[in-house]
């Protein structure tokens, strides 16, 4: 365990261990003389008494000394703990990187205040006991460098309050580059106090590269030393709403829930607020995840309304709570671009099918393509040659913006190119034989399995005919020959389905809608997605700063924030004429820490020291001088008993 | 006085007890001590038979009367006691640490004593060993006896080495009648020839006394810091850190001590050891009470 000492000068006084040798050889040459009549006895004692009593004087001399070591050390102040190196204590400078991710908001055991608030109360012991050299804060929300005045000053300040943003630690750690090499600090350590969490690590994330090197090549010799809290995640369920789409006078939240504890059945729990209004339910389920969909009444309530959901109290209250927020109904318009034929009366049906009121198909011809209105699109299924020109340039626009768009092959040849993508020839099954769905993805895509893990029965699917696709796609289900049915291209925010068979007869059996149906409706759902994402945010993300003549209000009722706080917390705000819930990233609720063998690796080359957060430990160093003055005491007491020399008694009294 | 180790008050107070023999003893004359021999003090000794010789002025007519027997009754003779002082006046005789040197102790036990000898009209004698001169004052009843016993006490100067044990053998050889023989001495000599002296007195019959004198330093041996110790007697010296052999050198002693205690049990020796910070009166006092015959004896 390195020591290191707060008054090294004092050190010196180590050469004070001489002072008992020097007085014993001292009185060896200062003897007195005497005369004296019972030599023999005495020559037989100095004859007996070499050996053992050399022995035990120099263990007498020994202890004494080594008493007086402890002594100076003591006053020397040494501070122990692992976390500073010999010479620690000579720091002019920290820069402390805090981590104020939701998941350092994790109650410590032994604390009982979070990780954040456990490493601060760290920080601020040490800086005390090292003479609180200079003190600058780079918190992970505003990643912005502040110099502190003093460390008590960290419990006032709104930069290391508890927020829903995530932190990105390389870039953190850039920022402390940058100060340092801006400003003269003298000697100058980097603290980062983190929970280690994967997410906000991003081990794979290029800018490590930066960051190691900015270490290396700063001028003066700078440590690194990482306040580690990642203690094991226990008793914690968090939520999420991954969805909120409102449908009439219903609002659909798809949730999911995440818990840390996987042995037993979960029965938790959950109160959904919507307006005002509260309601609860307990939901069962076992493993790690859970998801579900939640449709909530709405009433006659027009217009935009918010609400959240919320779990009980648990190890971490920052992820027991996840608002939404809603607009106006809409209609879910899908534009259906068809030549005309069997395929697009199918495909118009499968997307207004009967009893769904809310889906609107408007259908145009492909020259018409300019007419849709791209505003108010939900979907638009494209069943023509592909798009050119403006249209095609329109539609880039519209799926960069989050739209979604179903592609079906061409009735007759086609040599348009859309996006580097073409049809390439008609492939006709064997006499007598069909194409068959071989394989497909059930975790993802528009074939995936439903809620309850029921599976879309696209084997039932037989093809006569089909178009090869070619181009960079994800392939997401494939015929029986590996040749693809559906595939994938991700453009912007928005999604592009390629399906290379048609609803017709002459084709393929995909409009028995055991397929179709599933799909276009998953498409309407996904596209339907953009509109309510304009209710939603991560908290911190540039979508919840304020605009010119926009002022923030939280309207939710969960908690109050604290104005300059507010813009990285979660919960529901109107900002100017916007309504926006923000939450958490949902990289908070992987739980994911990084081990020591991927911190090596991560910081390799980099002169760095990473402190595990230990029971009962208030600060990082900790002062031993009471430790060695008990050592001294020993000492002490050992020299005394070696002294005391067993009384002979009074000779005569044995005679 | 004239004697700085003899004091008045204490022989005054002194004056009153008696020195008593602890065994027979064969004086020249007539005393308070018990004789060998049957004489004519006044205390019945034994019966016994009359044979052709015996004066028939002792037969007892009494017991001839009960008996129809012939006994002669004999009593008890009662002579004087002849007391031998014998002083160590060796180098180491010298010694002192905080109290008064060990001869001048040895001085006013011997002094006193031999004042209460003569002043009780028993003889007293005197015995300086040292190495190479062994003055004696043979023991006479004669008053100025006592003069020359303090003279030669006071001219008494502690050298060279012992001379103990052979003035013991000297004194054992050549004194013919019981004596008490009491010796003052710090007994630094060879421990088995002190007891092969100390056995030739007692075959001689002498009552032993042994006054064994020693300093408290020298057997607490307490000292805070390293001496260079110098032999008295042959001035050798050795530099010790007292605190390393103390417990040595007191076992050394207390071994030494438990063997002249031995030693004069053996020989049925009267031992004391004594430290020269002690009162002389007082061990005086209760070597005299010791000596006390008891009840029921004269």
């Amino acid at each position: 365990m390195p020591i290191t000492f707060l008054q090294q000068s004092l050190l010196w006084g180590l050469f004070a261990l001489s002072i008992p040798i020097i007085i014993h050889l001292l009185n060896r040459k200062r003897f007195r003389t005497i005369q004296w009549a019972a030599m023999d006895f005495l020559l037989k004692a100095t004859r007996e008494s070499r050996g053992k009593k050399k022995l035990k004087y120099i263990l007498i001399l020994t202890a004494r000394a080594l008493a007086i070591a402890a002594l100076i050390f003591a006053i020397a102040r040494p501070l122990a703990g692992g976390f500073l190196s010999w010479g620690g204590a000579q720091i002019d400078t920290v820069i402390l990187i805090l981590d104020r991710s939701p998941s350092m908001e994790q109650i410590d055991d032994n604390e009982n205040i979070s990780k954040r608030l456990t490493a601060i109360k760290s920080v601020q012991s040490s800086l005390k006991s090292l003479n609180n050299p200079k003190l600058i804060l780079i918190d992970s929300a505003s990643a912005t460098a502040q110099s502190i005045p003093s460390p008590d000053a960290l419990n006032e300040l709104s930069a290391t309050l508890a927020t829903d943003t995530k932190a990105s630690i390389p870039t953190l750690i850039s920022i402390a580059i940058d100060y340092i090499t801006d400003n003269a600090l003298g000697r100058t350590e980097i603290w980062l106090a983190s929970d280690l969490q994967k997410s906000n690590w991003s081990p794979d994330d290029g800018r490590w590269d930066a960051a190691r090197a900015g270490l290396v090549d700063l001028p003066q010799k700078t440590t690194l030393r990482i306040i580690s809290m990642a203690s094991a995640i226990t008793d914690n369920v968090a939520t999420r709403i991954l969805s909120a789409t409102r449908l009439e006078n219903e609002l659909s939240l798809e949730i999911e829930i995440i818990r840390s504890d996987t042995n037993t059945t979960a029965s938790i729990p959950i109160t959904y607020s919507i307006n005002g209004s509260r309601s609860s339910e307990t939901v069962n389920f076992d493993g790690q995840n859970y998801q579900y969909r939640k449709n909530l009444s709405l009433g006659d309530k027009q217009g935009e309304g918010y609400g959240y959901i919320t779990t009980p109290t648990d190890a971490n209250p920052r992820d027991n709570v996840s608002f939404f927020a809603y607009g106006d109904d809409l209609p879910a318009k899908t534009y259906l671009i068809s030549e005309d034929g069997e395929s697009k009366a199918w495909l118009s049906l499968a997307s207004a099918p009967p009893g769904l009121n809310h889906n609107e198909c408007i259908t145009l011809s492909p020259p018409l393509a300019d007419q849709i209105n791209w505003a108010q699109a939900t979907l638009i299924i494209w069943q023509a040659a592909l798009p050119t020109g403006s249209v095609a340039k329109q539609i880039i626009d519209y799926l960069e913006d989050g739209g979604a768009l179903l592609i079906f092959p061409p009735n007759g040849e086609s040599e348009t190119s859309f996006m580097g993508i073409q049809w390439q020839d008609l492939r006709t099954s064997a006499r007598g034989q069909y194409f068959v769905i071989d394989d497909w993805n059930r975790s993802d895509g528009p074939l995936r399995n439903g809620n309850e893990g029921v599976g879309i029965p696209a084997s039932k699917l037989k093809a006569l005919k089909r178009r090869v696709i070619d181009g960079e796609l994800t392939t997401l289900a494939t015929w029986d020959d590996d040749q693809p049915f559906l595939t994938r291209k991700i453009v912007g925010d928005g999604t592009i389905i390629f399906a290379t068979s048609l609803p017709n007869y002459a084709w393929s059996n995909l409009a028995d809608a055991d397929v179709l149906l599933p799909v276009i409706q998953r498409m309407i759902r996904l596209g339907d997605l953009r509109f309510s994402s304009a209710f939603s945010a991560i908290a911190g993300s540039s979508s919840t700063q304020l605009t010119d003549g926009e002022i923030r209000s939280r309207i939710d009722q969960y908690l109050d924030s604290k104005s300059s706080n507010a813009p990285y917390e979660a919960g529901v705000w109107r900002l100017g004429d916007r309504l926006v819930a923000t939450n958490r990233p949902a990289s908070e609720d992987e739980w994911l820490v990084l081990d020591q063998n991927s911190l090596n690796v991560l910081l390799e080359g980099t002169q760095f020291s990473l402190f595990e957060e230990t029971k009962g430990s208030e600060s990082l160093v900790k002062e031993i001088w009471k430790v060695l003055l008990i050592t001294m005491l020993v000492f002490l007491i050992t020299e005394a008993m070696l002294c005391l020399q067993p009384k002979a008694g009074d000779p005569k009294l044995k005679t | 006085m004239k004697y700085d180790f003899l004091d008045s008050e204490a022989l005054a107070r002194l004056g009153a007890m008696p020195l008593e023999a602890r065994q027979a003893m064969t004086g020249s004359v007539a005393g308070r001590h018990r004789s060998p021999h049957r004489g004519s003090s006044v205390e019945f000794a034994e019966y016994r038979k009359y044979v052709q010789g015996d004066d028939t002025r002792r037969l007892d007519w009494k017991a001839y009367a009960r008996s129809d027997r012939y006994y002669i009754k004999e009593f008890e003779a009662d002579t004087n006691l002849r007391a031998y002082f014998v002083i160590d006046a060796s180098a180491s005789m010298g010694f002192s640490a905080a109290d008064e040197p060990r001869i001048q102790f040895a001085r006013k036990l011997a002094a006193t004593l031999s004042y209460l000898i003569i002043n009780q009209g028993d003889a007293a004698g005197l015995s300086i060993c040292q190495e190479k001169i062994h003055l004696e004052i043979p023991p006479t009843r004669k008053a100025a006896q006592l003069n020359n016993i303090l003279d030669v006490l006071a001219k008494t100067k502690p050298t060279g080495e012992t001379g103990l044990v052979e003035a013991l053998h000297t004194i054992a050889e050549k004194t013919n009648q019981r004596a008490l023989v009491i010796i003052m001495s710090d007994l630094f000599c060879d421990t088995d020839k002190l007891t092969d002296a100390l056995q030739h007195l007692r075959y001689r019959k002498h009552d032993v006394a042994v006054f064994h004198l020693l300093d408290k330093q020298e057997v607490d041996f307490d000292f805070e810091r390293p001496h260079r110790f110098i032999d008295m007697e042959d001035q050798t010296s050795v530099v010790a850190e007292p605190a390393l052999i103390a417990d040595d050198y007191r076992n050394a002693m207390q071994h030494f001590l438990n063997e002249v205690k031995t030693a004069c049990h053996n020989v049925r020796a009267d031992y004391h050891l004594i430290t020269t910070n002690q009162s002389y009166e007082k061990i005086i006092c209760d070597f005299l009470s010791m000596r006390l015959p008891k009840k029921g004896r004269k």
